[in-house]
């Protein structure tokens, strides 16, 4: 163990250059804590809070890490979704407390922290107003052309940029094909000097021999480049990898709290740390500062049981099926709710297989694409034929990949007719991807029979349609203006710059998360988590938060009873008693009509509807004709009148409210049809 | 003369009551609320010694009904009438069924108040009185007859319709352009009718950029006549004052001492007793001033008045009524402070549309220079039925700039009202305008600005931040984890 005044050796501020050449000068190895994002993504669906990670920032902040890993992947999404807390504050909260670490995030090239590709101008632009040093990029296609503008605007605003080959076991992807990746990408970033780079071994599927030979190649030929290697636990031989990814001279690796540490996630710091320190490879740690974060995280990630997959262990078979981290749980969750958790050995079977005839990379957005496209093969079957089906389908894929060797014109006729319409229900995003709307394929394009088999007699006119451009030079640029006042008009005010990029990449999410904070405040950030799951359980509980500097406390007097669907709630804040009255899912509800579009007339105002009509005509009904200008009705609010007006000559289709009833603002007066 | 009151039945409610009663309280005058079915558990009813049912929401049955209201004060022995302001205030028929029935008036002689309430009748009287009038045509009957006055005397858009018996912004209608013209010659028509129960309307010359000044003026059997000097109410939303201040910031003393000088004289010939108010529309590039109406009551905003010469009108109205002499001269009124009115409405603040519902919390401002009517407490309703009026605050300091700054601390600070919206952050936008702090505006001030004062709201505050946590915990622990989660 070596003894020092300060493992710090990276900082926030450091030019991309200094950076790495901090990182090529260290004595031995450093580590990446993923503890807040990806530790979390693997195990516990996205579901750490930031109220608990924060607790570990001042560990971080002595440590000596090269990086915390704390933003991007679908921690954005499901912050947004699940947690409502917005990526920006989690960024504000953690670079007070840990001013010393470089925040590092994950981006997914095109499809950045969404699901589809995004336009250059949407890249640009929410790019360049996120504050993270370290940009961990990658591409499922590991199509290199589409990381240039995310790499453009890192590299002018003088962050660190990390692009990451998407790294599996497959006869085809060999040394060669991935020094063909690293090439590009030392091309597109201009050399080694100003990147770190990254292998992505996101399944955890990489064999000691393997890692290391590719390692070894890498490093032949690019001896200035400083590697970073990312692994999966999955398969149970994480570790060992490791330490051959050391030796064949990768120099980052990422972990995660000991404590954190489930199946599908990251090796743990201190088990890390003691075996490479045991390897005669020198860590960068300050062990004490990473064992009481270890310890930290136990006060909290019992919080946390709920969220973790009933579907746990480790399973050697990943290297076959090749279904990446969180999404590995993940899939037999769904298929126990669908129903079909009987059949996900057919179906990881049946991904073994698919990844044969389709080469791509099991991560987002490849993963959920082969996922969604494999299960649903099987489910079709199951459907139409039950198990005896499902055994059918895996016959004959075994026999067309194994015995045939995928050569289509080496099956029988009716073999033959039936692959072609295997790919028929396929969804939409495996038929984006064939008509290359996510970039190119890693080793070509499918044959032509997938094509068959997927678009039926429109086969021809899909591949011409395929494009081999990047989705960076194929796509419009969007309207930015346009969406921010759609933006606008769903919210009455003026977003926020960091509402608008949490619209662009999630809109509806984002406005359910915006509703949501508008509502309950603070509530996601300042409650402790049992409180935020539970609430208070029992009278006399209660929670004591500070709020802008300021001591706040909320403790429960009584919870009444339960009376057509309406719930009392007594609480205390600081001191004062407060009834809250609560909608269960049995409230009724007054169901409001409200005028949506331009042919129904909503109340200007709340009020009274005192007349229907107007004095010279007298009251209308349905079926009339009214002019443009001609009052219809007139509403009375605190003794003043109002005129409503027809906008159109129109005529009356529905008149939805009655005489003397008192309305809301926009509440559906009339319906009108154009004339 | 030596009349004596003992009990004071007040035909009002909500703040106009709840103000009343503190001066009776003050004179140990015993009082009588009366209320409507709604109005069963309001604030003035508790005020009150004894209070009397006088029937249900629609004010014509209860507010307005002039029978019930002389019942109710035979019935719980009271002596006196006081109507506040709005409702029966104005009313000359119910002034004189009060005196009739044996009661006291505490207001101006029932004959006053008819001819001052009808429009056309007391221009006639300011023009009697030689008070510039606005130009316009007081008899209309139909839009024609405006179309042609306008030709004939080379008047443009915008003009005012009126309601002849109107006040209060009720039955008053602006008119832009001609296509408007016979839209709002209905509207106005139509409002006094159901306001006034008489829709003659009379159309005048609209002021463009008009301050709206008045002057307070008291006076008694005598024929002692004395102003309180001049407020100013230019502040206006949908003609409807909203913030009001005394002495006005818009006139040089000169002006001041001519201007009250006029309404004096004015009310002198008209043998005025009594509180009242002459309003003036005042054109500030001309400089010139405008009789507009004499208001025959006690006026919402008497309070910055009351504020500034350490007086009490509604006692002085009581003093009045019972026959007594005013108790100072002109020479002896010296205003020695500045005040600011805000008028609290139930109303949201950007659309004005109103807010009903229950006061969940009430927070009532205090501290220095600081002066309160509320019409409401917490756990009150506000029912939908009557004006959005819920609370008067009043600050004053020893000059404009000082009245201001209490009144900022009073609405960004001191009060809080949770259960209905409030006009509230509008309000504090106002006064913390440039322009409204450098005096300069007009009663368009609010329509000219309300984009800016609507960006000036103050996001958010501490406080309103963790009842929206509390709702929060509130409702996960009624409900437990959420699927959403």
């Amino acid at each position: 163990m070596r003894t020092r005044e300060s493992s710090i050796f990276v900082k926030p501020g450091m030019s991309p250059r200094e950076i790495v050449d901090a990182v090529r000068s260290l004595d031995g190895v450093c580590f990446t804590s993923v503890g807040m994002r990806d530790a979390g993504q693997s195990d516990f669906k996205n579901r750490h809070r930031i109220y608990d990670l924060a607790t570990l920032a001042p560990f971080y902040n002595r440590m000596g890490l090269f990086s915390a890993e704390c933003h991007g992947g679908a921690r954005w999404h499901v912050g947004v979704m699940n947690r409502r807390e917005s990526p920006f504050e989690e960024i504000e909260i953690l670079r007070r407390l840990m001013p010393n670490v470089l925040l590092q995030t994950l981006i997914r090239e095109t499809n950045m922290w969404g699901y589809r590709p995004y336009p250059r101008n949407v890249i640009e632009y929410v790019v360049s107003q996120v504050d993270i040093d370290v940009w961990r990029c990658f591409s499922f296609l590991n199509d290199v052309r589409n990381m240039r503008t995310v790499a453009e605007v890192i590299l002018k605003r003088g962050r660190l940029f990390e692009p990451a080959i998407s790294f599996t076991m497959a006869d085809w992807a060999t040394n060669d094909y991935y020094l063909g990746v690293v090439k590009d990408i030392v091309d597109l970033c201009g050399g080694t000097d100003e990147i770190i780079f990254c292998v992505k071994d996101m399944a955890g599927v990489g064999s000691i021999t393997r890692v290391s030979s590719l390692i070894d190649a890498i490093k032949q030929k690019y001896p200035d480049l400083v590697v970073h290697y990312h692994r999966h636990i999955t398969d149970g031989l994480a570790m060992p990898a490791l330490l051959a990814a050391a030796k064949a001279g990768a120099k980052i690796f990422d972990v995660q709290e000991d404590s954190l540490v489930r199946f599908y996630g990251h090796s743990p710091i201190l088990g890390a740390h003691a075996y490479f320190e045991e390897s005669g490879i020198p860590v960068n740690l300050d062990r004490s500062e990473a064992e009481a974060a270890v310890q930290k995280v136990r006060e909290w990630i019992n919080f946390y049981d709920w969220a973790e997959s009933p579907f746990k262990g480790l399973d050697h078979t990943v290297i076959v099926h090749k279904m990446p981290g969180g999404a590995f749980p993940s899939s037999f969750e769904q298929a126990e709710k669908g129903g079909f958790l009987h059949f996900m050995p057919a179906i990881l079977k049946v991904m073994s297989l698919y990844n044969r005839i389709i080469h791509y990379f099991d991560v987002t957005p490849g993963s959920q694409i082969t996922w969604v496209t494999c299960s649903g093969i099987v489910n079709k079957y199951a459907k139409a034929k039950g198990e005896a089906g499902v055994r059918h389908l895996i016959d004959l894929l075994t026999k067309f990949v194994d015995e045939k060797n995928v050569d289509f014109d080496a099956m029988s006729d009716e073999e033959k007719e039936e692959l072609l319409t295997l790919f028929r229900n396929a969804p939409g995003d495996f038929r984006n991807l064939l008509l290359g709307h996510y970039g190119k394929l890693p080793m070509g394009w499918p044959p032509d029979w997938v094509y068959q088999s997927t678009f039926g007699e429109e086969w021809e006119k899909k591949i011409r349609e395929r494009t081999e451009l990047s989705p960076l030079d194929s796509i419009e640029d969007d309207d930015l203006d346009k969406l921010r006042r759609e933006l606008v008009n769903h919210l009455g005010r003026n977003p926020t710059e960091e509402e608008f990029i949490l619209y662009l990449m999630h809109p509806k999410d984002a406005i359910e998360m915006i509703e949501f904070r508008e509502k309950y405040g603070e509530a996601p950030l300042v409650l402790p988590t049992d409180v935020w799951r539970k609430g208070l359980r029992k009278p006399g509980d209660k929670v004591d938060f500070e709020l802008w500097g300021k001591p706040y406390s909320i403790e429960l007097v009584s919870i009444g009873a339960e009376h057509e669907g309406l719930v009392h709630v007594v609480m205390r804040v600081n001191n004062k008693t407060r009834v809250y009255t609560v909608e269960t899912p049995r409230a009724k509800k007054a169901e409001i009509r409200m005028a949506k579009t331009m042919n129904e007339i909503g109340a200007p105002i709340n009020g009274n509807i005192w007349r229907i009509g107007n004095p010279e005509r007298g009251s209308l009904k349905v079926g009339d004709i009214v002019h443009k200008d001609e009052e219809i009705a007139n509403l009375e609010a605190m003794k003043m009148e109002n005129a409503i007006v027809a906008p159109f000559d129109a005529q009356i289709v529905e008149i939805c409210v009655k005489l003397n009833s008192f309305v809301v603002e926009g509440q559906l007066l009339f319906v009108l049809e154009k004339m | 003369m030596g009349r004596e009151i003992k009990k004071i039945l007040i035909a009002n409610r909500g703040v106009t009551a709840v103000r009343i009663m503190h001066t009776c309280r003050d004179r140990k005058i015993p009082t009588t609320a009366v209320y409507s079915t709604p109005d069963r558990l309001a604030h003035h009813v508790f005020m009150a010694d004894s209070a009397v049912h006088i029937g249900e929401a629609p004010p014509i049955e209860s507010y307005l009904n002039m029978e019930k209201m002389i019942a109710a004060a035979l019935q719980s022995g009271s002596d006196a009438i006081h109507p506040g302001w709005g409702f029966l205030a104005e009313n000359a028929k119910f002034a004189q069924m009060v005196l009739d029935a044996g009661l006291q008036w505490i207001g101006p002689p029932p004959k006053v108040i008819a001819a001052l309430g009808d429009k056309i009748q007391a221009k006639n009287l300011a023009q009697k009185a030689n008070v510039p009038t606005v130009p316009g045509i007081t008899d209309v009957a139909n839009v024609e007859q405006i179309r042609k006055w306008m030709k004939q005397d080379k008047v443009h858009f915008p003009i005012m319709v009126k309601a002849v018996a109107g006040g209060g912004g009720k039955g008053m209608v602006k008119v832009e352009q001609k296509e408007q013209l016979a839209q709002a010659f209905s509207q106005a028509r139509s409002e006094a009718m159901k306001a006034f129960g008489d829709d003659r309307v009379m159309v005048e010359k609209y002021i463009e950029r008009g301050r709206h000044i008045e002057v307070q003026v008291v006076g008694d059997e005598d024929g002692n006549i004395v102003h309180l000097y001049e407020r100013e109410c230019t502040i206006q939303r949908r003609n409807q004052k909203i913030i009001e201040e005394a002495p006005s910031p818009s006139i040089d003393d000169d002006l001041r001492r001519e201007i009250c000088f006029t309404a004096t004289r004015l009310m002198r010939e008209i043998g005025y007793t009594s509180a009242g108010t002459v309003e003036f529309i005042f054109d500030s590039s001309t400089r010139k001033y405008y009789f507009l109406e004499v208001n025959t009551r006690l006026q919402v905003e008497h309070g910055i008045t009351e504020l500034i010469t350490g007086l009490d009108i509604v006692g002085i109205m009581i003093d009045v009524a019972m026959g007594k002499k005013l108790p100072f001269k002109q020479s002896d009124i010296h205003p020695n402070r500045w005040a600011l009115e805000a008028r609290l409405n139930a109303e949201d603040p950007r659309t004005f549309s109103p807010s009903f519902g229950t006061i969940t919390r009430l927070q009532v401002p205090h501290g220095p220079g600081v002066r309160i009517a509320s019409g409401v407490y917490e756990g009150a309703d506000i029912p939908p039925y009557y004006d959005s009026l819920f609370m008067l605050i009043i600050t004053a300091g020893a000059d404009r700039a000082d009245a201001i700054r209490v009144m900022d601390r009073v609405l960004s600070r001191n009060l809080r009202v949770e259960g209905v919206k409030t006009l509230a952050p509008l309000l504090l936008s106002i006064i913390r305008h440039p322009a409204f702090k450098a005096g300069e505006f007009s009663t368009r001030f609010i329509e000219e600005n309300m984009d800016t004062l609507i960006s000036m709201f103050k996001e958010k505050n501490s406080e309103d931040e963790v009842l929206k946590i509390a709702r929060y915990v509130a409702e996960i622990s009624a409900l437990g984890p959420q699927p959403w989660m």
